[in-house]
């Protein structure tokens, strides 16, 4: 105990210096902007502004300082788009658009947006907390994290899915499939067998999740404006001044807390990121609910502050096998351990003793960094809000213009332009045909990882399928995946017997 | 009828996939017991289920989109394709400009607040994403930053 | 001020907004065609910090993910064949999965062979407390029965990964067939896999093990001809150990085909220049990459070199059939 704060003081003199603490909110406010844009997130902008941060010479902390910013500012800048264009910033943010679009359709983006930075920073903030104190020996618990129970996450995370089933649990279904079977498209991880690739170069290696995301949602969206305009169904929403009360976050606290450290727990497990963290999150919530689940999806701020909460919480999570055991557990600090392997510092356990200014820096710049961004965004939130005002004529070229950005500075294949148009097309038809998108997008998440696990683990136990069952840690999840599912039916059918006892009484 | 189309769209795409599963799908050799093979054959099935018993009992019965709208949405769609295919030729700023003029004139500006709208992101757009935040953006003939 | 200066100024403006000239390299990009954090990663990230002192602008580095490289390899043979300032990070697992046919019907014909940034070699992985203490009880266990240890590495069946385990088998007659493999996403989730306990062997890359000589995993040998410079003296070599299995993992850059003559002389003069200072040799050992200063068409001998013997190896193991 006695360690980690002293590691902690070393790493705020370092955080507090004056350039280091201008890099932190230059970062912040950075990755904000970029974490806006649709389709670019934190793993692209920490990538398009690393050679920046190590052409302009600063010492390694404070280049890294700078990234991390970045980092966090992008994550939390995925929430703006998402809420109020209900086209995800990012991966992580796919789940923050079915109640913050709502919210912001209801006259109430002020909130939304300011709740959802609360949110964030309670997600950043526990985490990094947890990340300080007991960063080392959850990094044991993240590689001890073997492919089956990889499985067992899946099953709990599609067990979590369950509470998505909208109008129709046959479409809900439906829908999930056709993400499963995108996400077979490609070379299989396992066999090298191209799978559904038709000899097409720019599909060998599979769709990118994010040419997805931004097809069904952000084109198909566009086509959905383009429609409710010449109808005249588009109701111009007033400018919009509410903000978020202490009684919103008083009703919301338990919900943050716990997504928080959902969040943060699936961040520290290498290969799951804040799409899985907010989807289970999400899920979770919705389960919790119970009898009150019925306005998730309308605009519940429930259901915005849970992902929100859990995508930032796994941000940090993830810097923990990163930090502690040089594994990145994400792409994202992927690029920070070549952006330290570029400096010279070797990550791993003997980062904390070999160059502590680095290893402690990083972790005070991310307590500072969070309030920074609480700071930033609250102010922002009406001139964000305000987006909401431009004119449908504008903002339809708009979204495309900021969607084609966002996809080819990427990867820079005109290819996936052509992609986005078709599966903006698709996704226009899904959801006139009342389908609910968010079960695509997590079939396509959730489908790979889990065949690949699954196989994964198969192959170590040389086809003994025991191999599902064998830890603790995959019985449990099981065990919640169960409970996920039966309480609420549970908890439903006492509601209804004590309604209709009161009604015989 | 629409969710009909659909399902019938569906399950014939879905034939296919299964077609691919069950009959061209092959490693050479596999470590694994299930094969680069299974996963599909299984999602395959249960797809075909679904969209069979989307087929015997559609829920959507209108899908309410008149001429009017088809012809706009069908407008809007050439638009993107058009932007798309001149992306890369006349590079982000000429093509953003074009796309961005004609389509918000098309969506109720006027001429020239839609011409100075066009120009205001074109360029805009280009000194901030590709200046400030150095991203990976198509000159076209123009020079680049 | 004469009257002309307006037009004067105007001819100015004009000529430094002209289209650059044909042989300069004015956005030099590197595109690691991977996921970040891996060895493409790596490879760029030499190329942008080893280069500095010779361009004029630093290397932006890209990702094109595609866990083999298909894609980049294809765009680079459809779109951009004559970009002149990108460079496309490769390795011999790029050379085997286009022998192989896993980039579609390419050949090594189909791209300009730059520069090497350096070479690595295979090693031989186990946690620091395995039973396997020395290679020889590795690999007494594995003659006993392939299938009783599990083989874990970052890339599928038929990637480079897969091939050093399937030659280390191959050394003492066994079937790579009959291994027990297991293909992880990616070397970070393999050195995961290890260190959780899910697989006891993981055969990777000496370079990327510059992270984790802390003492909690234990390299049996390294896939090289002979003993590398240090901090990689202390491991020996497989060869040494009486086991002939070598495996270097050339690294470097190839550009479009129809690159110019102009722009690609203009990048080998780049990397001769760079191959010749101190500084990039400093990098290069950073980055866990050994020296290997090939460019030009002395690079092309090299890789189509290396293609045959990739050709060879891939037959033997069943991989192609010819």
């Amino acid at each position: 105990m006695m360690e980690v704060l002293h590691g902690l003081g070393t790493g705020f003199a370092v955080a507090l210096s004056p350039l280091n603490l201008l890099l932190v909110l230059a970062g912040c406010f950075a990755g904000t902007l970029i974490g806006a844009l649709p389709g670019i997130g934190p793993i692209n902008g920490v990538a398009i502004l690393l050679p920046i941060a190590y052409g302009l010479g600063f010492p390694p902390e404070s280049a890294l300082i700078l990234l991390a910013g970045i980092y966090y500012g992008a994550e939390y800048g995925g929430r703006i788009s998402s809420i109020l264009l209900n086209v995800p910033g990012d991966a992580g943010a796919v789940m923050t658009t079915l109640d913050g679009n709502p919210m912001a359709r209801n006259g109430q983006a002020g909130k939304a947006l300011s709740l959802s930075a609360v949110a964030s920073f309670v997600g950043g903030t526990i985490a990094v907390v947890l990340l300080s104190l007991f960063g080392p020996m959850l990094a044991r618990f993240g590689v001890k994290f073997q492919p089956s129970d990889y499985v067992a996450l899946m099953v709990f995370a599609f067990a979590c899915l369950a509470s998505l089933v909208g109008s129709s649990p046959l479409k809900t279904l439906t829908g999930a499939l056709i993400g499963l079977m995108l996400a077979t498209i490609g070379v299989d991880a396992n066999t090298g067998v191209q799978r559904y690739s038709f000899g097409i170069p720019d599909l060998l290696a599979g769709i990118d999740f994010l040419v997805i995301v931004i097809g069904l949602f952000g084109m198909a969206e566009l086509f959905h404006l383009v429609e409710q305009q010449i109808r005249g169904r588009l109701t111009t929403v007033p400018i919009d001044k509410s903000f978020v009360s202490w009684a919103d976050i008083a009703r919301t606290k338990w919900t943050m807390l716990r997504c928080s450290l959902i969040g943060f727990i699936i961040g520290t497990l290498p290969g799951t990121g804040a799409s899985v963290a907010s989807a289970v999150a999400y899920g979770t919530e919705k389960r919790l609910a119970g009898s009150t689940a019925g306005t998730f999806g309308t605009g519940d701020i429930r259901g915005l502050a849970a992902p929100e909460a859990a995508n930032n919480g796994s941000a940090t999570g993830a810097m923990v096998p990163m930090l502690t055991l040089g594994i990145p557990g994400s792409g994202t600090t992927a690029i920070l351990l070549g952006a330290l392997l570029m400096f010279n510092v070797t990550p791993g356990p003997l980062m904390f003793e070999q160059r502590p200014e680095i290893a402690w820096g990083l972790i005070a710049s991310m307590y500072i960094g969070n309030i920074a961004l609480l700071v930033l965004n609250l102010p922002l939130v009406g001139l964000f809000a305000r987006m909401l005002t431009i004119p449908q004529h504008y903002l339809t070229p708009l979204i495309a213009i900021l969607a084609f950005i966002g996809i080819y500075s990427i990867v820079g294949n005109p290819f996936d332009l052509y992609m986005i148009i078709g599966l903006g097309v698709f996704g226009w038809i899904l959801r006139k045909l009342d389908f609910s998108l968010a079960p695509v997008i997590l079939g396509f998440v959730l489908g790979g990882l889990f065949e690949n696990n699954l196989r994964r683990a198969l192959s170590i136990s040389g086809g003994d399928w025991g191999i599902l069952f064998s830890t603790v840690d995959s019985l449990v999840l099981y065990a919640l995946a169960i409970a996920v599912v039966v309480i609420p039916l549970w908890l439903g059918r006492r509601a209804a017997r004590r309604a209709n006892a009161a009604f015989d009484a | 009828m629409p969710d009909r189309i659909f399902a019938a769209v569906l399950l014939f795409l879905s034939l296919i996939y299964a077609f691919y599963a069950f009959f061209v799908i092959k490693a050479p050799f596999q470590y694994d017991p299930l094969g680069p093979e299974a996963w599909p054959r299984l999602l395959s099935v249960i797809m075909i289920l679904c969209s069979g018993a989307l087929l015997l009992r559609p829920l959507v019965q209108n899908f309410d989109v008149d001429g009017a709208t088809w012809k706009r949405l069908a407008i809007v769609l050439a638009l993107l394709a058009g932007y798309a295919v001149l992306f890369e030729p006349l590079g982000f700023i000429i093509s953003t400009v074009l796309f961005a003029t004609v389509t918000s004139r098309l969506l109720g500006a006027v001429w020239k607040r839609a011409a100075l709208f066009g120009l205001g992101v074109g360029v805009g757009g280009y000194l901030l994403c590709a200046g400030l935040l150095d991203l990976n953006l198509p000159a076209g003939p123009l020079p680049r930053l | 001020m004469s009257r002309f200066a307006p037009f004067a100024l105007a001819a100015a403006a004009a000529a430094a907004f002209a289209l650059p000239a044909a042989a300069e390299i004015d956005r030099p990009e590197c595109i690691a065609p991977a996921q970040p954090g891996g060895g493409f990663d790596l490879t760029c990230r030499i190329a942008q910090q080893g280069l500095e002192p010779f361009l004029d602008r630093q290397v932006q580095v890209t990702f094109m993910p595609g866990g083999i490289g298909a894609v980049a390899f294809n765009m680079f043979n459809t779109t951009r064949t004559d970009d002149p300032n990108a460079i496309v990070a490769f390795s011999t697992g790029s050379l085997l999965n286009l022998i192989t046919g896993k980039y579609g019907d390419w050949s090594i014909d189909d791209a300009r062979w730059l520069a090497t940034a350096g070479t690595d070699y295979g090693a031989v992985v186990v946690l620091a407390d395995s039973p396997y203490k020395t290679l020889d009880d590795l690999m007494a266990a594995l003659k006993e029965d392939p299938s009783s240890i599990t083989i874990g590495a970052g890339g599928s069946v038929g990637s480079q990964d897969w091939m050093k385990a399937a030659l280390l088998l191959k050394t003492i007659d066994g079937d790579p067939r009959k291994m027990r493999y297991v293909a992880f996403d990616g070397g970070g989730e393999a050195i995961a896999g290890v260190l959780g306990g899910a697989i006891q062997v993981y055969t990777g890359d000496i370079g990327e093990m510059t992270s984790h000589m802390d003492g909690s995993l234990r390299i049996l040998g390294v896939m090289a001809d002979e003993r590398l410079a240090p901090p990689f003296d202390q491991f020996a070599t497989l060869k040494e150990q009486g086991y002939d299995a070598v495996w270097p993992i050339m690294r470097g850059f190839y550009m479009g085909k129809d690159v110019s003559d102009e722009d690609y002389q203009a990048w080998v003069d780049i990397f001769e220049k760079a191959h010749g200072s101190e500084e990039y040799r400093k990098i290069q050992s950073e980055k866990g990459l050994l020296p290997l200063d090939l460019s030009g068409e002395e690079f092309t001998a090299a890789v189509r070199a290396q293609t045959q013997q990739l050709h060879d190896l891939a037959v033997e193991t069943g991989l192609i059939t010819e």
